[in-house]
C-alpha cells in the first residue's frame, strides 16, 4: 500500500473543538431575530377521512400568528422516487384524508413555543375513521383498505432480480432448505430530533431553511416542489448535524410547515419535534417479512438462491423503494452465486413510513441468510467459517447484470478471521458461542430515482494568494467525520496542510450538487470530485513548476509537503507558496480554481466499489433468564484505503452498537399503528456497560473506482453483528431464531424448542426394548 | 407568579425573575444562549444536558432553576480556560470521542465530575459512571477510552503541580534584589 | 429468430418469461389496465410470484403473452 502525507494517518476531527466546547451550532440552536415557533397537530387516528378542520379559536388565542391546514399550503406534493410521479407522495399537511398516527393537519406559528403548544388543543378536527391495515401480508390482499388511491392491492413498488436458472439449480442441489421470518421495525435514534429554521424574504420571493439533516440538495429539491418554488430561490443550510444514521433523507414537515409559516407570516419560523414525534413519526428501519430458499452441495457450494420479501413500507414511500431494491441486492453478498432470483414487494400501510436506515437492504436481509447459513452449515457437517471461505466471491467476481467486484479482499479477510479467533477465543466455555457473518455494502449509489439532472457529487476549490485554500461543497458531515476526511483528501491532493483549508459544506448556495450522506457516498463521490477540483489546480502548479525549473521532461513532479519537486530528486523543487503567487500572478490576478464533479457510469446497477469483510462475535447465553451477553466482537474488514483511521474505528464501532440493539433489545411495538414506546426509557438502545470490546483487523486493498483507492467504511459493519450474534446463541444452544430481537423470553422460548426437538429425535431414534429377557 | 433566581454560571452571576416551573436547561439555553448543553430526550433518560451545580453531574432537564439558586453552575462553555481546552476536552479530541457531538457536552460534563471525584478509575468503574449518558454514535468504547486518557493527563498536571519550580539563576538573582528593595519598580 | 414485443409499449425480448417481467415492471396505468382485458389482475401477480417460491406471476403472464404477443422478427 502507498504511503500518503495524510491520508492513512489518524487525524483528529476538524470539527473537534467547535464540538467539545459547545460552540458548534446545529439548526436546535438557531435563534433568529423576530423568529416565531411552530408546532404541528397530528392525526390520533391511523387512517381517517378529514371532514372539517376548525382554527378559529387557534387562530384568536393571544401570541398566535398564524394557523394553516392543508387547504392553505401550495399543495406541491413531494418524495425522492420523483422519477415516478405517483410516488412523489408527501405533502405538508393533510388534506383529504390522514394516512398514519401522526399525520400532520394543521400547523400553528406562535410568539413562544408554549402559546403554540395550546393553540394545537383549540383546533377542532372531524374525522371520519377508516378502516386501517398495519402488516404488509395483510395490505396486499384484495380486501384490504387502500392507503393511498391509485395503488389497488396496496403495492407501492416491486422489484424482481434474476440471474441464472434457479429452478436447475435447486433441482441440482444435495440440499435445500427454506426459513420463514418476521423481522421487525427499529428506530435510527439521532439524539439531535428533525428541527427546522425557515426564513422567507418577501422582497426577493427566496427562502432560507436551516435543517437537520443528511442532504440539503434533497430538502432544496423537495421544498421547491412543496411550494412551487424555483429550486434556485431556495437556499438549503445544514449546520451540524446531531444524528443522521438515514433517518433524515426524505424532507420532512418540520422543513416545509416552517417554510410556509415564514412565507405567510414574514417571519422566521422554528419548528421542533419532541422525542415522542420523533420516535412516533419520523422515518424508521423497515419491517418485513422474508422467505427464503438455498440449495447446497454436499460440500457446502451454494448453487441457487431464492429469496421473498413483503416489505411493511408505512404511508409514504421516501426512500423505501430503494431499501427493497438493495434487500434484493445485499442479501448475496459476499458470496458466488450462480442461480438467484429474489422478488420483493413493498406495501403501503397506516404507519409512519419505512426506508433508507444506516446498512438499508442489508440489515434485514444478511440476517435471514446468515442465520439460514449456519442451518445449512450444521446440518452439512461443515464449519461455518469454512463454508462462508468456501463461497466467498473474488476480486473481478460479477453477478451478471447487477454488481462486479473490483477491489475485493473477502478472502483475504477471511484467512486472517481464520488465524485470529483461534489466537483470540482458544477455549469457547459452556454456553458460550462463536458466531460468523460475511458482509459487504456499497460506496454510494449508482440509481438515480431522485430524478437528479445534476452530477452526483461536485466541488469547488479555490487556492488565495497566501495559500490558503477555500472548499466548497454540499456534501454533508453527519457526525461521520466527512469535513475531516474532505480537507484531508484535498491537502494531500495539494501537497499542503490541513490547517490550509476552509471548509464551506452542506449549504445549497455554494451549488456544488452533492446528494447527501447516504448509501456511504461521500467518502468516495464526494472525495472523487474534491480529488479532480484539486487535482486540476495541482496541474496548473506542476505545469508552472516545470516552466520554472527547466528540468529534463522526463523527469516527473509531485505536490507533498508544501513544495513541488521532482519526484526522483527531491532537493529539486519550489514552495507552493511562491508557486501559488506566480500562478495568480500569471493568471491576470484571479486565484487558482478547480471545480470537480463525480458520476459513476458503467459501474452496475448498484455502486462503483463495495466495503466488505467478515465479522465474529463470542456470545454467552444464560438457559435459566434467556438473557444473552455479545461478550467479544472481532471484525476484519476490506475498506479499500482507509482515509483516516481514527474516524473509521469510531464509525465500524458505532455501527457494531447499533446491529447489537438491532439484536439485542431495539423494537418498535405498535397497537392499532400506535406506537407504544415513543421515548428512550422504553425504546431501549444499549449503554456503555452493554458494549463488548471490539476488535477491528483491516485488509487494505486499493479500490481503483474510490479516491486513493478509498472506499465505504462502515454502513458495512452495522448488518452482521445481529446475525453474528444469533449465530453465536446457536452455536452455544442449537437454539433457532426467525426474527432479529433475542429478548430473554424469546431466547428461552428457542431453547425449550430445540430441547423438545432433541427429545424427539433421541426417542425416534432410540431402539425398542425387548420384553423380558 | 414570577420568583427571583440568584445563580452563578461559568463564574458570573446572574439575577432574574422567572417562572417557577422554569427548567435549569431553560434558563442556560434560552435566558442565557448557552446553546452547548443540549436536550435529547424528554424522559429524563439521555443525560445529554449534564451540567455540573457545585460539583455534582445535574441533568439540567430534570431540575428547576429555582431548585439551585444560590448555587455555582458550570456548563461546556465554562471548562476552557480562554482558548486552552480542558485536558478532558483534548482528550476527547484526540480519542475520536465524539461524531455527530450532540451528546458531547453531557459526556464531558459527567465526566469531569466524575474524575474529581475519582481521578484513577477502571474501565468498569468508568462504564458504571457514564452509563446514564446515551450515545447513538461511538458505540461508547472511544469515550471510555478519553476518559482514561484525560484522567492520565488531569493526574500528570496535578504531579506536575506540586513540584516546586526550579528558578533559573538570573531569576533567583532578581528575587534577591526584589527582596531588598533594589531594582524594586 | 422471433422477437416478442409488448403489447403496451415498444419492449421486445426473445422470451416470453423475459416479456414478462418486463411487463410487471411497469406500473403506468396503460399496462395494468391491459391486464384487466386478460382476465388478468397486476396485483393478483405481484402477489403470486412474491408469496411463493418459484416463477408463479411471471409464468402466468408468460403463458398469455405466448398467445398474444406480436412476434417480431430480426431483419
Amino acid at each position: 500500500m502507498k504511503e500518503y502525507s495524510i491520508i492513512g494517518k489518524p487525524t483528529p476531527n476538524v470539527d473537534g473543538p467547535a464540538k467539545v466546547t459547545g460552540e458548534a451550532a446545529y439548526s436546535i440552536d438557531i435563534t433568529l431575530p423576530n423568529m416565531l415557533y411552530g408546532k404541528l397537530l397530528r392525526s390520533p387516528y391511523p387512517h381517517a377521512k378529514i371532514l372539517s378542520i376548525d382554527t378559529s379559536k387557534a387562530e384568536e388565542l393571544p401570541g398566535v400568528k398564524c394557523v394553516i391546514t392543508g387547504k392553505d399550503t401550495p399543495g406541491g406534493k413531494w418524495g425522492l422516487w420523483r422519477r415516478f410521479r405517483e410516488l412523489a407522495d408527501q405533502q405538508a399537511l393533510a388534506t383529504d384524508k390522514v394516512r398514519f398516527i401522526g399525520d400532520p393537519v394543521a400547523a400553528v406559528a406562535a410568539s413562544t413555543e408554549e402559546i403554540a403548544e395550546k393553540a394545537l388543543d383549540l383546533i377542532e378536527v372531524e374525522y371520519e375513521p377508516l378502516p386501517a391495515v398495519y402488516d404488509p401480508i395483510e395490505a396486499i390482499k384484495d380486501d384490504a383498505p387502500m392507503v393511498h388511491d391509485d395503488f389497488p392491492s396496496n403495492i407501492n413498488a416491486t422489484r424482481h432480480i434474476e440471474w441464472g436458472d434457479v429452478d436447475k439449480g435447486f433441482a441440482e442441489a444435495d440440499y435445500v432448505r427454506e426459513d420463514r421470518y418476521v423481522i421487525e421495525a427499529a428506530h435510527p435514534c439521532a439524539m439531535e430530533v428533525h428541527n427546522s429554521v425557515a426564513s422567507y424574504d418577501k422582497g426577493t420571493g427566496r427562502l432560507t431553511v436551516w435543517t437537520s439533516t443528511g442532504s440539503p440538495y434533497f430538502v432544496q429539491q423537495n421544498i421547491a416542489e412543496a411550494l412551487k418554488l424555483r429550486e434556485g430561490d431556495v437556499r438549503v443550510i445544514k449546520p451540524h448535524v446531531g444524528g443522521h444514521y438515514g433517518g433524515k433523507n426524505s424532507t420532512m414537515p418540520d422543513a416545509v410547515n416552517a417554510a410556509i409559516l415564514s412565507m405567510k407570516t414574514g417571519k422566521p419560523v422554528k419548528i421542533v419535534f419532541n422525542r415522542d414525534e420523533e420516535f412516533t413519526t419520523t422515518e424508521h428501519r423497515t419491517a418485513q417479512h422474508m422467505a427464503l430458499k438455498i440449495g447446497l452441495k454436499k460440500d457446502g457450494t451454494i448453487v441457487a438462491f431464492e429469496a421473498k420479501a413483503i416489505t411493511n413500507g408505512g404511508a409514504f414511500t421516501g426512500l423505501g423503494a430503494t431499501t427493497l431494491f438493495l434487500t434484493g441486492t445485499f442479501i448475496t453478498m459476499p458470496y458466488r452465486i450462480p442461480n438467484y432470483r429474489y422478488d420483493g414487494v413493498r406495501a403501503y400501510t397506516n404507519i409512519v413510513w419505512g426506508t433508507s436506515i444506516r446498512g438499508f437492504g442489508a440489515v434485514p436481509s444478511k440476517y435471514c441468510a446468515e442465520t439460514q447459513l449456519d442451518r445449512a452449515a450444521k446440518d452439512l457437517g461443515i464449519d461455518p467459517l469454512e463454508i462462508r471461505r468456501k463461497n466467498a466471491v473474488a476480486p473481478g467476481y460479477e453477478a451478471p447484470g447487477q454488481y462486479k467486484f473490483e477491489s475485493c479482499g473477502i478472502q483475504a479477510c477471511i484467512e486472517k478471521m481464520a488465524v485470529r479467533v483461534k489466537e483470540k477465543w482458544p477455549n469457547v466455555e459452556k454456553d458460550e458461542g462463536i458466531g460468523y457473518c460475511g458482509f459487504a455494502y456499497m460506496s454510494g449509489g449508482i440509481f438515480n430515482w431522485i430524478d437528479t439532472p445534476y452530477a452526483y457529487s461536485s466541488a469547488h476549490v479555490k487556492v488565495n494568494w497566501d495559500g490558503t485554500v477555500d472548499l466548497y461543497s454540499q456534501a454533508a458531515d453527519v457526525g461521520q467525520g466527512h469535513n475531516t476526511v474532505a480537507a484531508m483528501i484535498c491537502a494531500e491532493e495539494l501537497g499542503i496542510g490541513i490547517e490550509d483549508i476552509r471548509l464551506h459544506m452542506g449549504d445549497t448556495a455554494h451549488a456544488y450538487t452533492d446528494l447527501g450522506a447516504w448509501g456511504s457516498r461521500e467518502t468516495l463521490m464526494n472525495g472523487n470530485a474534491i480529488k479532480d477540483a484539486a487535482g486540476q489546480i495541482k496541474q496548473k502548479l506542476i505545469d508552472l513548476a516545470r516552466l520554472k525549473l527547466g528540468e529534463n521532461i522526463a523527469y516527473d513532479l509531485v505536490a507533498r509537503n508544501k513544495r513541488i519537486y521532482l519526484e526522483l530528486r527531491p532537493e529539486r523543487g519550489l514552495s507552493y507558496y511562491d508557486l501559488v503567487k506566480d500562478a495568480i500572478r500569471a493568471n491576470d490576478g484571479v486565484p487558482l480554481t478547480g471545480t470537480g464533479h463525480y458520476t459513476p457510469h458503467n459501474k452496475g446497477m448498484i455502486s462503483p466499489a463495495y466495503g466488505m469483510g467478515i465479522m465474529a462475535i463470542k456470545a454467552k447465553v444464560d438457559r435459566e433468564t434467556g438473557h444473552v451477553t455479545a461478550q467479544d466482537v472481532l471484525v476484519v474488514h476490506d475498506s479499500g484505503q482507509i482515509i483516516n483511521p481514527l474516524g473509521a474505528r469510531g464509525q465500524v464501532e458505532g455501527s457494531i452498537h447499533m446491529g447489537l440493539g438491532y439484536g439485542l433489545c431495539e423494537e418498535m411495538p405498535m397497537d392499532q399503528g400506535m406506537l407504544l414506546n415513543p421515548e428512550f426509557v422504553d425504546y431501549k438502545i444499549l449503554r456503555t456497560r452493554d458494549m463488548p470490546e471490539i476488535e477491528i483487523l483491516d485488509v487494505p486493498t486499493y479500490e481503483p473506482n474510490g479516491p486513493f483507492g478509498a472506499k465505504e467504511a462502515a454502513e458495512a459493519t452495522i448488518a452482521p453483528a445481529a446475525p453474528a450474534l444469533a449465530n453465536a446463541v446457536y452455536q452455544a444452544c442449537g437454539a433457532e431464531f426467525f426474527s432479529n430481537v433475542l429478548k430473554p423470553e424469546k431466547v428461552l422460548k428457542a431453547i425449550r424448542e430445540k430441547e423438545k426437538k432433541d427429545k424427539e429425535s433421541a426417542k425416534s431414534k432410540a431402539p425398542s426394548k425387548a420384553k423380558g429377557k | 407568579m414570577k420568583r427571583e433566581l440568584n445563580i452563578v454560571v461559568n463564574g458570573e452571576s446572574y439575577n432574574f425573575f422567572i417562572e417557577p416551573k422554569t427548567l435549569l436547561v431553560q434558563v442556560l439555553r434560552e435566558m442565557l444562549g448557552l446553546r452547548g448543553t443540549h436536550q435529547a430526550c424528554d424522559s429524563s433518560s439521555c443525560a445529554a444536558c449534564t451540567v455540573i451545580v457545585d460539583g455534582k453531574a445535574v441533568k439540567s432537564c430534570s431540575i428547576l432553576a429555582l431548585q439551585v439558586n444560590g448555587k455555582q453552575v458550570t456548563t461546556i462553555e465554562g471548562l476552557a480556560d480562554g482558548t486552552n481546552l480542558h485536558p478532558i476536552q483534548q482528550a476527547f479530541i484526540d480519542n475520536w470521542a465524539f461524531q455527530c457531538g450532540f451528546c458531547t457536552s453531557g459526556q464531558i460534563m459527567g465526566a469531569k465530575a466524575f474524575l474529581d471525584e475519582n481521578p484513577n478509575p477502571t474501565r468498569e468503574e468508568i462504564q458504571a459512571a457514564m452509563d446514564g449518558h446515551l450515545c447513538r454514535c461511538t458505540g461508547y468504547n472511544m469515550i471510555n477510552e478519553a476518559i482514561r486518557d484525560a484522567a492520565k493527563r488531569l493526574q500528570a498536571l496535578e504531579a506536575a503541580k506540586k513540584v516546586p519550580a526550579q528558578r533559573a539563576p538570573q531569576v533567583q538573582k532578581w528575587m534577591q534584589t526584589a527582596k531588598s528593595g533594589k531594582g524594586a519598580a | 429468430m422471433p422477437n416478442y414485443r409488448c403489447p403496451m409499449c415498444r419492449k421486445i425480448c426473445s422470451e416470453h418469461l423475459d416479456l414478462a417481467r418486463h411487463y410487471l415492471g411497469q406500473t403506468d396505468k396503460k399496462h395494468k389496465d391491459w391486464l384487466k382485458t386478460q382476465g388478468l389482475s397486476y396485483a393478483a401477480l405481484i402477489k403470486a410470484q412474491v408469496t411463493e417460491f418459484g416463477n408463479k406471476g411471471y409464468q402466468a403472464l408468460a403463458d398469455v403473452l405466448k398467445k398474444t404477443a406480436a412476434e417480431v422478427n430480426e431483419g
